[in-house]
Protein backbone atom coordinates (compact mmCIF):
# COMPACT_ATOMS: atom_id res chain seq x y z
CA UNK A 1 0.00 0.00 0.00
CA UNK A 2 2.78 2.42 0.29
CA UNK A 3 3.36 2.43 -3.50
CA UNK A 4 -0.53 4.04 -3.79
CA UNK A 5 -1.96 7.13 -2.90
CA UNK A 6 -5.57 6.09 -4.04
CA UNK A 7 -7.00 3.02 -4.25
CA UNK A 8 -7.24 1.40 -7.76
CA UNK A 9 -10.80 1.07 -9.52
CA UNK A 10 -11.26 -2.25 -10.26
CA UNK A 11 -13.84 -1.86 -13.06
CA UNK A 12 -15.33 -5.27 -15.32
CA UNK A 13 -14.54 -5.28 -18.92
CA UNK A 14 -17.04 -5.30 -21.53
CA UNK A 15 -15.43 -8.18 -22.71
CA UNK A 16 -16.02 -10.36 -19.53
CA UNK A 17 -12.88 -12.37 -18.36
CA UNK A 18 -10.50 -9.40 -17.99
CA UNK A 19 -10.59 -6.55 -15.27
CA UNK A 20 -9.50 -3.39 -16.17
CA UNK A 21 -7.63 -1.67 -13.75
CA UNK A 22 -8.23 2.21 -14.11
CA UNK A 23 -5.73 5.22 -12.84
CA UNK A 24 -7.49 7.54 -10.46
CA UNK A 25 -9.46 9.93 -11.76
CA UNK A 26 -7.12 12.49 -11.89
CA UNK A 27 -5.03 11.64 -14.63
CA UNK A 28 -5.61 13.29 -17.69
CA UNK A 29 -5.67 10.17 -20.63
CA UNK A 30 -8.01 7.27 -21.37
CA UNK A 31 -7.10 4.25 -21.26
CA UNK A 32 -7.22 3.19 -25.46
CA UNK A 33 -5.05 -0.04 -25.10
CA UNK A 34 -6.01 -2.02 -21.44
CA UNK A 35 -3.60 -3.64 -19.13
CA UNK A 36 -2.94 -7.02 -19.28
CA UNK A 37 -2.62 -8.92 -16.24
CA UNK A 38 -2.28 -12.66 -16.13
CA UNK A 39 -4.04 -14.91 -13.26
CA UNK A 40 -6.52 -12.25 -12.23
CA UNK A 41 -10.10 -13.56 -11.33
CA UNK A 42 -11.24 -11.20 -8.57
CA UNK A 43 -9.15 -8.39 -6.59
CA UNK A 44 -5.80 -8.00 -6.76
CA UNK A 45 -3.75 -8.10 -4.00
CA UNK A 46 -2.32 -5.04 -2.66
CA UNK A 47 1.52 -4.31 -3.14
CA UNK A 48 2.15 -7.54 -5.47
CA UNK A 49 2.47 -6.27 -9.25
CA UNK A 50 2.07 -2.95 -8.31
CA UNK A 51 5.49 -1.96 -8.69
CA UNK A 52 5.41 -1.49 -12.58
CA UNK A 53 2.32 0.27 -12.46
CA UNK A 54 3.57 2.90 -9.89
CA UNK A 55 4.83 4.47 -12.41
CA UNK A 56 2.74 4.88 -14.99
CA UNK A 57 0.14 5.93 -13.42
CA UNK A 58 -1.16 8.55 -16.37
CA UNK A 59 -2.19 5.96 -18.58
CA UNK A 60 -1.02 7.32 -22.28
CA UNK A 61 -2.25 6.08 -25.71
CA UNK A 62 -0.79 6.25 -28.97
CA UNK A 63 -2.85 5.30 -31.75
CA UNK A 64 -1.18 3.78 -34.83
CA UNK A 65 0.62 6.52 -36.58
CA UNK A 66 -1.48 5.50 -40.41
CA UNK A 67 -4.84 5.87 -38.46
CA UNK A 68 -3.32 9.21 -37.21
CA UNK A 69 -2.79 10.66 -40.79
CA UNK A 70 -6.26 9.34 -41.88
CA UNK A 71 -7.76 10.94 -39.02
CA UNK A 72 -5.90 14.49 -39.96
CA UNK A 73 -7.13 14.01 -43.64
CA UNK A 74 -10.63 13.44 -43.04
CA UNK A 75 -10.69 16.37 -40.84
CA UNK A 76 -8.99 18.46 -43.38
CA UNK A 77 -11.96 17.49 -45.66
CA UNK A 78 -14.39 18.50 -43.17
CA UNK A 79 -13.27 21.39 -42.50
CA UNK A 80 -12.69 22.68 -45.49
CA UNK A 81 -16.32 21.17 -46.45
CA UNK A 82 -17.74 23.45 -43.18
CA UNK A 83 -16.00 26.49 -44.94
CA UNK A 84 -18.26 26.20 -47.94
CA UNK A 85 -21.21 24.90 -46.71
CA UNK A 86 -21.42 26.22 -43.68
CA UNK A 87 -23.45 29.85 -42.95
CA UNK A 88 -22.17 30.71 -39.10
CA UNK A 89 -18.42 29.89 -40.06
CA UNK A 90 -18.40 31.97 -43.39
CA UNK A 91 -19.91 35.13 -41.31
CA UNK A 92 -17.51 34.47 -38.80
CA UNK A 93 -14.64 34.35 -41.46
CA UNK A 94 -16.20 37.10 -43.74
CA UNK A 95 -18.50 39.64 -41.97
CA UNK A 96 -19.66 40.93 -45.45
CA UNK A 97 -21.06 37.63 -46.20
CA UNK A 98 -23.73 38.12 -43.80
CA UNK A 99 -25.32 41.69 -45.76
CA UNK A 100 -25.21 39.58 -48.59
CA UNK A 101 -21.88 40.23 -50.66
CA UNK A 102 -20.81 36.25 -50.17
CA UNK A 103 -20.28 35.71 -53.81
CA UNK A 104 -18.02 38.60 -54.29
CA UNK A 105 -15.46 38.34 -51.76
CA UNK A 106 -12.54 40.54 -50.36
CA UNK A 107 -10.69 37.46 -48.28
CA UNK A 108 -10.40 34.13 -48.91
CA UNK A 109 -9.87 31.76 -46.32
CA UNK A 110 -7.91 28.23 -47.00
CA UNK A 111 -7.35 25.52 -44.88
CA UNK A 112 -3.55 24.59 -45.87
CA UNK A 113 -2.78 21.72 -43.10
CA UNK A 114 -3.68 19.99 -40.42
CA UNK A 115 -2.08 18.57 -37.62
CA UNK A 116 -2.93 15.87 -34.95
CA UNK A 117 -1.66 14.90 -31.90
CA UNK A 118 -0.98 11.52 -31.67
CA UNK A 119 -3.45 10.52 -29.38
CA UNK A 120 -6.22 12.25 -31.07
CA UNK A 121 -6.69 15.02 -28.77
CA UNK A 122 -5.14 18.24 -30.28
CA UNK A 123 -6.07 19.31 -33.50
CA UNK A 124 -3.70 22.32 -34.79
CA UNK A 125 -5.46 23.84 -38.04
CA UNK A 126 -3.19 25.61 -40.04
CA UNK A 127 -4.74 28.35 -42.12
CA UNK A 128 -3.63 30.20 -44.53
CA UNK A 129 -6.03 33.91 -45.74
CA UNK A 130 -5.71 35.63 -49.20
CA UNK A 131 -6.12 39.32 -48.73
CA UNK A 132 -5.49 42.60 -47.13
CA UNK A 133 -4.37 42.68 -43.26
CA UNK A 134 -7.67 43.86 -42.50
CA UNK A 135 -9.00 40.74 -43.99
CA UNK A 136 -6.15 38.40 -42.44
CA UNK A 137 -7.03 39.72 -38.74
CA UNK A 138 -10.73 39.89 -39.14
CA UNK A 139 -10.60 36.18 -40.50
CA UNK A 140 -8.65 34.57 -38.11
CA UNK A 141 -10.67 36.59 -35.30
CA UNK A 142 -13.70 34.96 -36.52
CA UNK A 143 -12.65 31.59 -36.87
CA UNK A 144 -10.40 31.68 -33.13
CA UNK A 145 -13.96 32.76 -31.64
CA UNK A 146 -16.30 30.25 -33.37
CA UNK A 147 -13.67 27.53 -32.23
CA UNK A 148 -15.52 25.64 -29.89
CA UNK A 149 -18.59 25.53 -32.21
CA UNK A 150 -16.73 23.97 -34.66
CA UNK A 151 -15.17 21.57 -32.12
CA UNK A 152 -19.18 20.73 -32.00
CA UNK A 153 -19.83 20.40 -35.52
CA UNK A 154 -16.65 18.47 -35.98
CA UNK A 155 -17.92 16.20 -33.29
CA UNK A 156 -21.52 15.43 -35.01
CA UNK A 157 -20.01 14.57 -38.50
CA UNK A 158 -16.94 12.62 -37.49
CA UNK A 159 -17.55 9.18 -35.65
CA UNK A 160 -14.59 9.96 -32.88
CA UNK A 161 -14.34 8.20 -29.07
CA UNK A 162 -12.88 12.03 -28.22
CA UNK A 163 -13.56 15.07 -30.50
CA UNK A 164 -10.17 16.74 -30.07
CA UNK A 165 -9.41 20.50 -29.20
CA UNK A 166 -9.07 22.61 -31.92
CA UNK A 167 -6.78 25.65 -32.29
CA UNK A 168 -6.53 27.24 -35.30
CA UNK A 169 -2.95 28.86 -36.35
CA UNK A 170 -2.12 31.41 -39.16
CA UNK A 171 -0.31 30.07 -41.87
CA UNK A 172 2.26 32.51 -43.55
CA UNK A 173 4.26 29.57 -45.58
CA UNK A 174 1.79 31.01 -48.20
CA UNK A 175 2.86 34.42 -48.02
CA UNK A 176 6.27 33.96 -47.88
CA UNK A 177 6.53 31.51 -50.69
CA UNK A 178 5.03 33.84 -53.09
CA UNK A 179 7.59 36.69 -51.94
CA UNK A 180 10.07 34.69 -52.20
CA UNK A 181 9.35 33.39 -55.67
CA UNK A 182 8.21 36.98 -56.62
CA UNK A 183 11.39 38.51 -56.00
CA UNK A 184 13.50 35.78 -58.26
CA UNK A 185 11.07 36.43 -60.76
CA UNK A 186 12.09 39.94 -60.58
CA UNK A 187 15.63 39.04 -60.65
CA UNK A 188 15.51 36.76 -63.78
CA UNK A 189 13.60 39.24 -65.42
CA UNK A 190 15.98 41.64 -64.74
CA UNK A 191 18.46 39.46 -66.00
CA UNK A 192 17.47 38.43 -69.17
CA UNK A 193 16.65 42.56 -69.81
CA UNK A 194 20.43 42.91 -69.50
CA UNK A 195 21.57 39.67 -71.82
CA UNK A 196 19.35 41.55 -74.34
CA UNK A 197 20.55 44.78 -73.75
CA UNK A 198 24.58 43.55 -73.40
CA UNK A 199 24.93 40.99 -75.70
CA UNK A 200 28.29 39.99 -76.31
CA UNK A 201 30.09 36.97 -78.30
CA UNK A 202 33.20 37.04 -75.68
CA UNK A 203 31.01 35.81 -72.88
CA UNK A 204 29.40 32.96 -74.96
CA UNK A 205 32.91 31.80 -75.93
CA UNK A 206 33.30 31.92 -71.99
CA UNK A 207 30.83 30.05 -71.61
CA UNK A 208 32.10 26.88 -73.99
CA UNK A 209 35.16 26.83 -72.51
CA UNK A 210 33.45 26.62 -68.78
CA UNK A 211 31.47 23.61 -70.28
CA UNK A 212 34.34 20.94 -70.54
CA UNK A 213 35.43 21.58 -66.92
CA UNK A 214 32.94 21.38 -65.26
CA UNK A 215 31.16 18.14 -63.91
CA UNK A 216 27.62 17.95 -64.69
CA UNK A 217 27.21 16.17 -61.40
CA UNK A 218 28.51 18.71 -59.00
CA UNK A 219 28.39 22.66 -58.80
CA UNK A 220 25.44 24.91 -59.05
CA UNK A 221 23.55 24.97 -62.28
CA UNK A 222 22.39 28.24 -63.20
CA UNK A 223 19.00 28.11 -65.67
CA UNK A 224 18.74 30.79 -68.04
CA UNK B 1 -0.54 4.50 -68.26
CA UNK B 2 1.91 4.47 -71.56
CA UNK B 3 0.49 7.82 -72.42
CA UNK B 4 3.74 10.24 -72.39
CA UNK B 5 3.40 13.63 -70.57
CA UNK B 6 2.38 15.98 -73.26
CA UNK B 7 4.82 18.39 -74.11
CA UNK B 8 4.02 21.79 -74.47
CA UNK B 9 4.38 22.07 -78.60
CA UNK B 10 2.43 19.36 -78.76
CA UNK B 11 -0.79 21.08 -76.81
CA UNK B 12 -0.71 23.97 -79.27
CA UNK B 13 -0.59 21.81 -82.36
CA UNK B 14 -4.16 19.76 -80.93
CA UNK B 15 -5.92 23.24 -80.37
CA UNK B 16 -6.22 24.47 -84.46
CA UNK B 17 -9.84 25.80 -83.30
CA UNK B 18 -7.83 28.79 -81.70
CA UNK B 19 -6.03 29.79 -84.25
CA UNK B 20 -8.64 30.75 -86.23
CA UNK B 21 -9.37 33.58 -83.36
CA UNK B 22 -6.58 35.00 -82.36
CA UNK B 23 -7.99 37.87 -80.63
CA UNK B 24 -7.15 40.62 -78.45
CA UNK B 25 -8.67 40.29 -75.29
CA UNK B 26 -7.81 42.79 -72.15
CA UNK B 27 -10.51 41.64 -69.74
CA UNK B 28 -11.47 38.27 -68.81
CA UNK B 29 -11.88 35.35 -66.62
CA UNK B 30 -10.18 32.48 -64.96
CA UNK B 31 -11.87 29.63 -63.63
CA UNK B 32 -10.08 27.89 -61.01
CA UNK B 33 -11.65 24.31 -60.00
CA UNK B 34 -9.73 23.09 -57.12
CA UNK B 35 -10.42 19.63 -55.63
CA UNK B 36 -8.31 18.08 -52.94
CA UNK B 37 -6.57 15.92 -55.80
CA UNK B 38 -6.36 17.98 -58.85
CA UNK B 39 -6.75 21.96 -59.67
CA UNK B 40 -7.49 22.63 -62.87
CA UNK B 41 -6.66 26.10 -64.38
CA UNK B 42 -9.38 28.03 -67.63
CA UNK B 43 -9.13 30.92 -68.93
CA UNK B 44 -12.04 32.29 -71.40
CA UNK B 45 -13.79 35.29 -72.32
CA UNK B 46 -16.23 37.29 -70.59
CA UNK B 47 -18.47 35.30 -71.98
CA UNK B 48 -17.25 31.88 -71.18
CA UNK B 49 -16.12 30.35 -74.34
CA UNK B 50 -12.15 29.03 -73.44
CA UNK B 51 -9.24 30.35 -74.22
CA UNK B 52 -6.92 27.94 -72.75
CA UNK B 53 -6.48 26.45 -70.03
CA UNK B 54 -4.41 23.92 -67.49
CA UNK B 55 -4.12 21.28 -65.01
CA UNK B 56 -1.81 20.03 -62.52
CA UNK B 57 -2.06 16.82 -64.69
CA UNK B 58 -1.05 18.36 -67.60
CA UNK B 59 2.05 20.00 -66.04
CA UNK B 60 3.88 16.58 -65.34
CA UNK B 61 2.36 15.90 -61.43
CA UNK B 62 1.05 12.48 -61.39
CA UNK B 63 -0.58 10.99 -58.38
CA UNK B 64 -1.07 12.71 -55.46
CA UNK B 65 1.34 15.73 -56.44
CA UNK B 66 -1.59 16.91 -58.15
CA UNK B 67 -2.84 18.12 -55.00
CA UNK B 68 -0.17 20.26 -53.74
CA UNK B 69 -0.50 23.73 -53.81
CA UNK B 70 2.66 24.33 -55.92
CA UNK B 71 1.11 22.03 -58.54
CA UNK B 72 -1.50 24.72 -58.41
CA UNK B 73 0.52 27.46 -58.76
CA UNK B 74 2.44 25.69 -61.79
CA UNK B 75 -1.19 25.21 -63.15
CA UNK B 76 -1.65 29.03 -62.93
CA UNK B 77 1.41 29.71 -63.91
CA UNK B 78 0.99 27.94 -67.50
CA UNK B 79 -2.93 28.90 -67.75
CA UNK B 80 -1.43 32.27 -67.94
CA UNK B 81 1.35 32.59 -69.71
CA UNK B 82 -0.60 31.62 -73.22
CA UNK B 83 -2.71 34.40 -72.51
CA UNK B 84 -0.28 37.02 -71.38
CA UNK B 85 0.94 37.46 -74.72
CA UNK B 86 -2.62 38.11 -76.11
CA UNK B 87 -2.20 41.05 -73.72
CA UNK B 88 -5.11 40.55 -71.10
CA UNK B 89 -4.81 42.82 -68.53
CA UNK B 90 -7.41 42.55 -66.42
CA UNK B 91 -9.14 39.36 -64.77
CA UNK B 92 -12.17 37.97 -62.75
CA UNK B 93 -11.52 34.98 -60.77
CA UNK B 94 -14.25 32.27 -59.95
CA UNK B 95 -12.87 29.75 -57.81
CA UNK B 96 -14.86 26.72 -57.18
CA UNK B 97 -14.55 23.75 -54.30
CA UNK B 98 -12.27 23.13 -51.49
CA UNK B 99 -8.53 22.12 -51.75
CA UNK B 100 -5.32 23.72 -51.94
CA UNK B 101 -5.32 25.06 -55.26
CA UNK B 102 -7.53 28.20 -54.15
CA UNK B 103 -5.11 29.77 -52.31
CA UNK B 104 -1.52 28.95 -54.47
CA UNK B 105 -3.62 29.76 -57.64
CA UNK B 106 -4.82 32.64 -56.67
CA UNK B 107 -1.17 34.25 -55.46
CA UNK B 108 0.54 33.00 -59.00
CA UNK B 109 -2.55 34.77 -61.03
CA UNK B 110 -1.80 37.78 -58.64
CA UNK B 111 2.35 37.31 -59.14
CA UNK B 112 1.98 37.31 -62.87
CA UNK B 113 1.02 40.81 -63.12
CA UNK B 114 -2.69 40.12 -63.71
CA UNK B 115 -4.89 42.72 -62.27
CA UNK B 116 -7.57 40.54 -60.09
CA UNK B 117 -10.92 42.71 -60.74
CA UNK B 118 -13.22 40.40 -58.68
CA UNK B 119 -12.94 37.32 -57.02
CA UNK B 120 -16.12 34.77 -56.57
CA UNK B 121 -16.30 31.74 -55.16
CA UNK B 122 -18.49 29.71 -57.48
CA UNK B 123 -18.90 25.99 -55.23
CA UNK B 124 -21.92 24.25 -56.62
CA UNK B 125 -24.60 24.43 -53.74
CA UNK B 126 -27.60 22.21 -54.21
CA UNK B 127 -30.70 23.63 -52.28
CA UNK B 128 -30.97 20.17 -50.91
CA UNK B 129 -30.93 17.79 -53.94
CA UNK B 130 -29.37 15.33 -54.94
CA UNK B 131 -28.04 12.84 -51.93
CA UNK B 132 -24.91 13.08 -51.01
CA UNK B 133 -21.97 10.40 -50.91
CA UNK B 134 -22.20 8.26 -47.69
CA UNK B 135 -20.01 9.12 -44.70
CA UNK B 136 -16.60 8.12 -45.22
CA UNK B 137 -15.16 6.30 -41.77
CA UNK B 138 -12.46 6.37 -40.56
Amino acid sequence: MTYLLYPPLILPCPCGWRNHILAPPSSTATTMNPVQRRGLSGSVQPGQDFVGRSRSRSVRCMANPRRVKMVAKQIQRELSDMLLTDKVLQFAVLPEASLGADRYLSSLTTISDVEVSSDLQVVKVYVSVFGDERGKEVAMAGLKSKAKYVRSVLGRRMKLRLTPEIRFIEDESFERGSRVIAILDKIKNEKSLENQNGELSDSSAHDDDNWDDVDPDEGIIYVD
Amino acid sequence: MAKPIPKIGSRKNGRIGSRKHARKIPKGVIHVQASFNNTIVTVTDVRGRVISWSSAGTCGFKGTRRGTPFAAQTAAGNAIRTVANQGMQRAEVMIKGPGLGRDAALRAIRRSGILLNFIRDVTPMPHNGCRSPKKRRV
